[in-house]
């Protein structure tokens, strides 16, 4: 084994090296202009996709290379068993995509940790690591593809797939990153054996290879809906592109003026201040409540959702936030030298979230700077090197941002929204408290629009869950609420909107197979943290799609019973293949056609008749 | 079944669509001595290769080599069946040295000699890189590798085809002068009847998936006959014949090559017509090219 190990290393050794001195100086390039640590989301995405890319040619071209019969009989025809072989081949790209990924990550990890004062986390250390896993992974689902060809692919492209819609974070992600390397480990061992024809042996092998297949065939469906839905945008007929949206929806509101939608959210009240309301939104100007940090960062995740820094203008200094010791670490812009440590208050306490830069409040000074995080604003005071909480919610909920109303300030939380007095934040640097609470009546995840006007008495709100009406979320509705300066809350009138799209569509995801649609929600959510601003309520599914999964399940199950009576599968195998079928619906129905190869008939055609000699 | 036969197939039949690469193919070879087998392409030679290296699933029927079922092949079975095959693969990257060293630590039973021996027959330097040798000399390099497994079962596919004449006939001698080959059972599969003719002890031929023959090179020639007859006019029609594998007419005189015709062959062409006869022997080559060349399509219309 070791031998294949070694000829493999020797084989592409030079590309590999070669691979590597190019990311090096690519990876110094960037960290020359900026600082790496500190890229978006979208740079690792990208940086990522390129390691992926690398492996999967890899794993196609050295895979390709064997592939072809009499290579793969020269391979494999030897005392040693296929699984030695193919673990040896994976072991050796191992080994080189470390080379050509880990090493340049890792040399520039060491380079910014050692002779720059910018901040090095354990989550930049583990990317290295991460790098790696994504390459092999991508290695291993080419290596596969390459044996199988297009039937088994989809088996093993839609575990890379996963890597990136997970919602796993830092530690979590690296162990989403292992779950699929196995994974692609074992249906490499499944795939690599003398016949490349033969179906998956067993239970095991073939639940590893078809369960996949299934959320590729699931995938694919979805893709192949878009498609139609390009075709019913380009027809002018989809709701979002027509030339008055549907009346009463999620469409129409969302292209209204805040004052004409928070109008329409009165639409068919019969409070006895309706009318003087309507009237009043007429004659305000209506503000909007944004969300500041849509995507909470997470404790030691991989990647920012935007820079963690801030820039101090008056003083000309960088604050970049650590996950290591969770507090600020600054450097002059001028000469990169450190300047300190941050922490919150005097005693410099670590931050008990993470922190994101927001929008500055009024009041503030040049150079001070808004920090968000966990239940808490907190505020930089560039003047005093100092940060101090202005602004906590209630224990539980989590801030999602806030600005300016009128002369006051406004916060949202994942639950509530506050209103507080202005003056404290200009006056002081003492932790604000909120002159009202408003719950929010529905999900985060379904918020879509807030606006609100000032009254004489308090606040009209006007908020539209209608953010995934178009999928499976809540059922589209319009709240319009009234705060008083006496502290009560009254809902002044609830609005149903309609639905601009059809059940067929909105629950696309689902009636295809309504458990993969459970099973990769869940594969999604593996080592996920809770993610607030996602929470939905969703509406309950309409019977018309529960009997449309129903019916494609029987179609599927007579369909497993047809197509299993003409393969060679064992009673057993052939009854569960049936069971599974019906239960899983038709991905499970097309990934029973492309594994399992037909009963072969010897009886003679009238092509083959054999001549006498 | 008995292990009495290193290859051993009974009904064996692999389907590809509406095609039978092997039809009910029955095929017993016997241990030692150097075997050929031949046909025209598409007959089956491959495929049956496949199956019995486990690379293939039959349709139908049963296929043993070295007395175990082909499709339960182990580890140590594999060790004992060595495989040349037509395009010599071995990884161009490695040096001479690298692959025998590979080799070695991977055969249990490594003939250091007989790797030595065959590799003396060709000018080939441990360190230089496999891609850099001709296909002569990666052709002896795999035979060396091959026979240093000291297999107990060595088959070779159409070894020499593309070499020139030289490298043809340094594999040949590499072969035939080999100890290692001597203590070993040798498929050879050509379609180069000179080498047949010189290497092979017993001739097996396929067509479209059966078995032919399977006799003596020499037996076989003898049952193929070329008749010569001065017939006026036109002969007789092709298909009443008996035994005819190919006629022609060359300076008006009718040429028969026949299978399995003895004397009464030529009291037929008398009847015939014929003013005078001649009957030849054949070589091997001509033999089996007319047998495996009277079953080849022809189009519809011809």
């Amino acid at each position: 084994m070791y031998d294949f190990f070694k000829s493999e290393l020797i084989r592409f050794r030079g590309w590999a090296l070669l691979a590597a001195v190019v990311h090096l100086l690519a990876l110094a390039f960037m960290a020359r202009v900026v600082d790496l640590a500190q890229q978006p989301l979208l740079v690792h995405r990208v940086i990522g996709g390129v390691y992926a890319l690398c492996g999967l040619l890899l794993g196609l071209y050295q895979m390709g290379t064997y592939r072809k019969p009499s290579q793969w009989l020269s391979l494999l025809h030897r005392p040693m068993a296929p699984t030695r072989v193919a673990f040896a081949l994976a072991a050796a790209a191992t080994v080189l995509l470390a080379v050509a990924v880990a090493l340049p990550l890792l040399l520039v990890a060491l380079w910014q940790h050692a002779l720059t004062p910018r901040v090095v986390d354990l989550r930049h250390w583990l990317l290295p690591l991460s790098g790696a896993l994504i390459a092999t992974a991508a290695y291993l689902a080419g290596a596969f593809c390459s044996l199988r060809g297009w039937r088994w692919a989809g088996a093993a492209l839609i575990l890379l797939v996963w890597l990136l819609v997970s919602r796993a974070y830092g530690v979590g992600m690296i162990a989403v990153e292992l779950i699929v390397l196995a994974w692609l480990a074992v249906l490499l061992r499944v795939a690599f054996v003398a016949d490349l024809d033969a179906p998956p042996r067993g239970v095991f092998a073939t639940a590893a290879v078809a369960l996949p297949l299934q959320v590729a065939v699931q995938v694919l469906v979805l893709v192949v809906l878009f498609g139609l839905e390009m075709v019913w945008i380009a027809q002018g007929s989809h709701p979002n592109n027509t030339p008055t949206p549907p009346v009463g929806g999620h469409n129409e509101v969302e292209k209204m003026d805040p004052r004409d939608r928070m109008v329409a959210g009165l639409r068919g009240s019969h409070h006895p201040e309706a009318p003087l309301l309507r009237e009043q939104i007429r004659l305000s100007d209506p503000e909007g409540l944004g969300v500041q940090v849509p995507k909470l960062p997470q404790y030691q995740e991989l990647a920012n959702f935007r820079p963690m820094e801030f820039d101090d203008g008056e003083r000309r200094e960088r604050w970049v936030f650590s996950h290591d010791d969770m507090r600020l670490h600054g450097y002059r812009l001028a000469d990169n030298r450190a300047v300190g440590v941050l922490g919150i208050g005097k005693e410099e306490a670590p931050f008990p979230a993470v922190v994101l830069p927001g929008d500055g409040l009024p009041g503030m000074e040049p150079g001070d700077a808004v920090l968000v995080g966990g239940d808490t604003l907190y505020q930089y005071i560039s003047a005093e090197h100092r940060v101090v909480p202005r602004v906590r919610v209630a224990a539980g909920e989590t801030l999602m941002g806030g600005s300016p109303l009128g002369q006051g300030i406004g916060m949202l939380s994942d639950r509530a929204l506050y209103f507080y007095d202005g003056r404290p934040l200009v006056e002081g640097h003492a932790l604000m408290v909120p002159r009202l609470r408003v719950p929010l009546p529905g999900a985060m995840g379904d918020l879509r629009n807030l606006d609100l006007v000032e009254l004489v008495d308090g606040h009209l709100i006007s908020l539209a869950y209608s953010a995934r009406s178009h999928a499976d979320g809540a059922a589209p509705v319009q709240i319009t609420l009234r705060t008083h300066d006496d502290g009560r809350i009254e809902t002044v009138h609830t609005r149903a909107l309609a639905y601009d799209y059809p059940p067929v569509y909105r629950y696309r995801s689902t009636w295809p197979s309504p458990v993969l649609r459970v099973a990769t929600e869940a594969a999604r959510n593996l080592f996920a943290p809770p993610l607030p601003l996602d929470v939905v309520r969703p509406a309950a599914i309409p019977t018309s799609m529960v009997w449309l999964a129903g019916v494609l399940s029987l179609l599927s199950f007579f369909g497993a019973v047809w197509l299993t009576a003409r393969s060679q599968l064992s009673t057993v195998g052939r009854w569960g293949w049936v069971a599974v079928c019906a239960v899983i619906g038709l991905p499970a129905l097309a990934s029973l056609w492309l594994l399992i190869p037909r009963r072969e008939s010897v009886e003679p055609l009238p092509l083959a008749h054999p001549a006498a000699a | 079944m008995s292990d009495d036969y290193v290859i051993e197939t009974r009904a064996l039949t692999r389907r590809y669509g509406a095609k039978l690469a092997l039809d009910h193919l029955d095929l017993a070879i016997p241990r030692g001595r150097i075997h050929a087998i031949v046909g025209a392409n598409g007959a089956g030679k491959s495929t049956l290769f496949r199956i019995l290296l486990g690379f293939l699933p039959p349709t139908s029927g049963t296929a043993r080599i070295l007395g175990r079922d082909s499709q339960q092949l182990r580890p140590e079975d594999r060790a004992r069946v060595g495989f040349v095959n037509e395009e010599h693969t071995l990884p161009g990257w490695m040096r001479v040295e690298q692959v025998r060293a590979m080799q070695q630590h991977q055969y249990p039973r490594w003939n250091a000699r007989a790797y030595d021996d065959v590799i003396g027959h060709y000018h080939v330097l441990p360190q230089q890189k496999v891609s850099q040798l001709s296909r002569g000399e990666r052709a002896g390099l795999n035979l060396a590798l091959a026979l240093a497994q000291t297999p107990e079962l060595l088959v070779l596919d159409e070894p020499t085809l593309g070499l020139d004449v030289v490298a043809k006939r340094a594999f040949l001698e590499s072969l035939m002068y080999s100890n290692a080959a001597e203590q070993c059972t040798v498929v050879y599969c050509s379609h180069q009847m000179e080498e047949i003719e010189r290497v092979a002890d017993n001739l097996i031929i396929l067509e479209r998936g059966q078995l032919k023959n399977m006799s003596a090179p020499e037996d076989f020639t003898a049952r193929v006959a070329l008749w010569v007859a001065d017939i006026p006019f036109k002969g007789p029609e092709p298909h009443t014949v008996p035994g005819l594998l190919e006629v022609q007419r060359l300076d008006g005189l009718h040429h028969y090559l026949v299978l399995d015709q003895d004397e009464r062959f030529a009291d037929y062409l008398r009847a015939q017509g014929a003013r005078s006869i001649r009957s030849m022997p054949v070589s091997l080559d001509r033999a089996v090219n007319g047998f495996l060349a009277k079953n080849h399509a022809t189009p519809a219309a011809a």
